[in-house]
């Protein structure tokens, strides 16, 4: 339960070095998936196809950062032989990367729905839940940040907060998914726009759910214990995987 | 500090662990149960072969170890780390009465070994019975200048074994149990000096399992060995604790996380911390222990 700093304090500066540089890149992965969710859900809403050209274009860069932070975490195990904390951040950082890999794929996702409606079908079912695709998106983002942060700063308080912010998004998801249903009900035509939507929806608070992941992560890189699993329904602290 | 233990009710590494500072006050009788269960998941330490209690040590007016209370659980491997002149050493040879070989030694409080709970440093026990039932192996090979057979038929002939029947199954006996028989069965007579580091290692800790101990100490030993002869040390303690206590002394962390299954970490003449070794190398509880093994102490 002591993680005095983050980065620093080890005899070898190598150790001091090579954590940080973990870290470094995963706040660097973190930055460019939060981009791409942020531009792939303007370009859905905005009917911009160049911003969603951009964010498919990206999309190798995003598993090429996971790719590298695997290698990197692998390395510093077989030549550090890291124990306790700092086996911990190693292990943490590797796993985080991961979700934000995944991350990285529901953008992907958006972006392509983004491309194909912006270019064909009417953007109607779309509007009906503009806000709360922006909204979800907001949120998702947001949680996404705090759990890089907390990451990078080791906070348990931060990670915290993001466990309690994915009701929102899920709430907010689930308010989206009945006024679809509304908006489909009303006229059969949009019905294939429509399930497009709805896995944009998904999408999102797919996100939510791998930015939960990561605050798990710090809490027991922190913490050295996993937060306790959640019930359905029991939204207090802490939650499980998803 | 004066809470009573029952050290042959001790269940769980948990509870190991709580024995610091929770054991029987000097001059007390029997002692008994007052630990607080714990649910862990953790693998649960065997009843207690031997257990320190508010044991301290001096050289001289320098006090090098205080207050330690600690139990060694019977048939596992204890590890003592911590870096150099925390007592870790001192620790062990108190277990067969080392200290005794130098002038200007104390020894306050007890190490208690079951059954027959003997206090192993009371003055009025025997160092020579102590060594009987507690042996030791060095950093350094140290075979006597003899044949390989005659070095672990040492120990057997000053107890008065003296059929060459009952020798030679007995050498033959604790040099398999020290996985070496099948390496010197055709060299029974030859110097064990002509041996490699991890053969003579080896023929030592036959020597050492030949009497039959009830502990074993191991102080670094395989300091002085390549890595292949350590890897095969380090196999023989892991089955070693089938027949025998092990507590060993070592400055190499990642073989305390090898080998044992409660790891206590000292400092400056006193015992930090003791717990289950998965938990003190992924989840220690004090920042000591935590600076220290993940190399931000000093």
């Amino acid at each position: 339960m002591h993680v005095a700093d983050p980065h620093e304090g080890h005899t070898s500066k190598t150790v001091d070095q090579a954590l940080h540089e973990l870290r470094t890149h995963a706040v660097e992965m973190g930055g460019l998936v939060i981009d791409q969710v942020g531009s792939a859900v303007k370009a859905l809403l905005e009917r911009d196809l160049r911003l969603a050209d951009m964010v498919l274009s990206r999309e190798p860069q995003v598993n090429e950062y996971e790719s590298r932070i695997d290698r990197e975490s692998l390395t510093f195990i077989a030549l550090h032989q890291p124990v306790a904390s700092d086996l911990r951040s190693a292990r943490a950082v590797s796993r985080a990367a991961l979700e934000l890999e995944r991350v990285g794929d529901e953008s992907k996702k958006i972006a392509r729905f983004a491309a194909k409606a912006g270019a064909v079908a009417p953007h109607d079912c779309v509007s009906s839940v503009s806000r709360s695709l922006r909204h979800m998106a907001t949120l998702s983002t947001s949680m996404l940040r705090n759990a890089v942060r907390a990451l990078d700063e080791a906070d348990p308080a931060l990670a915290r907060d993001v466990l309690d912010k994915d009701k929102e998004v899920d709430e907010e998801f689930a308010s989206a998914l009945r006024q679809l249903m509304s908006f489909a009900m009303e006229d059969q035509q949009f019905l294939r726009a429509t399930v497009d939507t709805v896995f944009a929806l998904k999408g999102l608070e797919r996100i939510g759910d791998h930015a939960k992941n990561v605050a798990e992560q710090v809490l027991y890189m922190v913490e050295g214990e996993r937060p306790r699993k959640q019930k359905k329904g029991d939204r207090g602290q802490g939650t499980g995987d998803s | 500090m004066n809470t009573i233990v029952d050290i042959q009710t001790v269940n769980t590494p948990r509870q190991a662990a709580k024995m610091q500072g929770e054991t029987s006050a000097p001059g007390s009788d029997t002692p008994s149960l007052s630990i607080v269960m714990e649910d862990r998941k953790s693998a649960r330490a065997n009843p207690a072969k031997a257990a320190a209690e508010n044991l301290s040590f001096w050289y001289g007016s320098n006090q090098a170890l205080k207050n330690i209370n600690l139990v060694i659980p019977e048939h596992q491997v204890s590890a003592l780390i911590g870096p150099s002149g925390c007592g870790k050493s001192t620790f062990l040879r108190c277990f067969n009465r080392m200290h005794d070989l130098q002038a200007d030694t104390r020894y306050e409080g007890a190490i208690t070994l079951r059954p027959d709970n003997v206090n192993l440093v009371g003055p009025e026990t025997d160092p020579i019975e102590v060594r009987m039932r507690i042996g030791m192996v060095f950093q350094k090979p140290n075979p006597f200048p003899k044949s390989v057979f005659e070095n672990v038929a040492y120990g057997l002939r000053l107890r008065g074994v003296n059929s060459k029947t009952e020798l030679a199954e007995r050498v033959e006996k604790a040099l398999r149990g020290a996985a070496i028989w099948d390496e010197v069965k055709d060299r029974l007579n030859d110097s064990a000096l002509a041996l490699s580091g991890g053969q003579m290692q080896r023929v030592c800790i036959s020597r050492a399992l030949a009497t039959e101990p009830e502990i074993l100490l191991f102080d670094e030993p395989t300091s002085a060995l390549d890595p292949i002869a350590t890897a095969k040390i380090e196999e023989l303690i892991t089955e070693l604790r089938q027949r025998v206590t092990v507590l060993i002394v070592t400055h190499n962390m990642q073989q305390a996380a090898r080998v044992s299954d409660f790891t206590a970490f000292m400092y400056l003449g006193e015992l930090v911390e003791v717990d289950a070794t998965s938990k003190i190398f992924t989840n220690p509880s004090k920042k000591a222990t935590e600076d220290y093994i993940t190399g931000r102490y000093g």
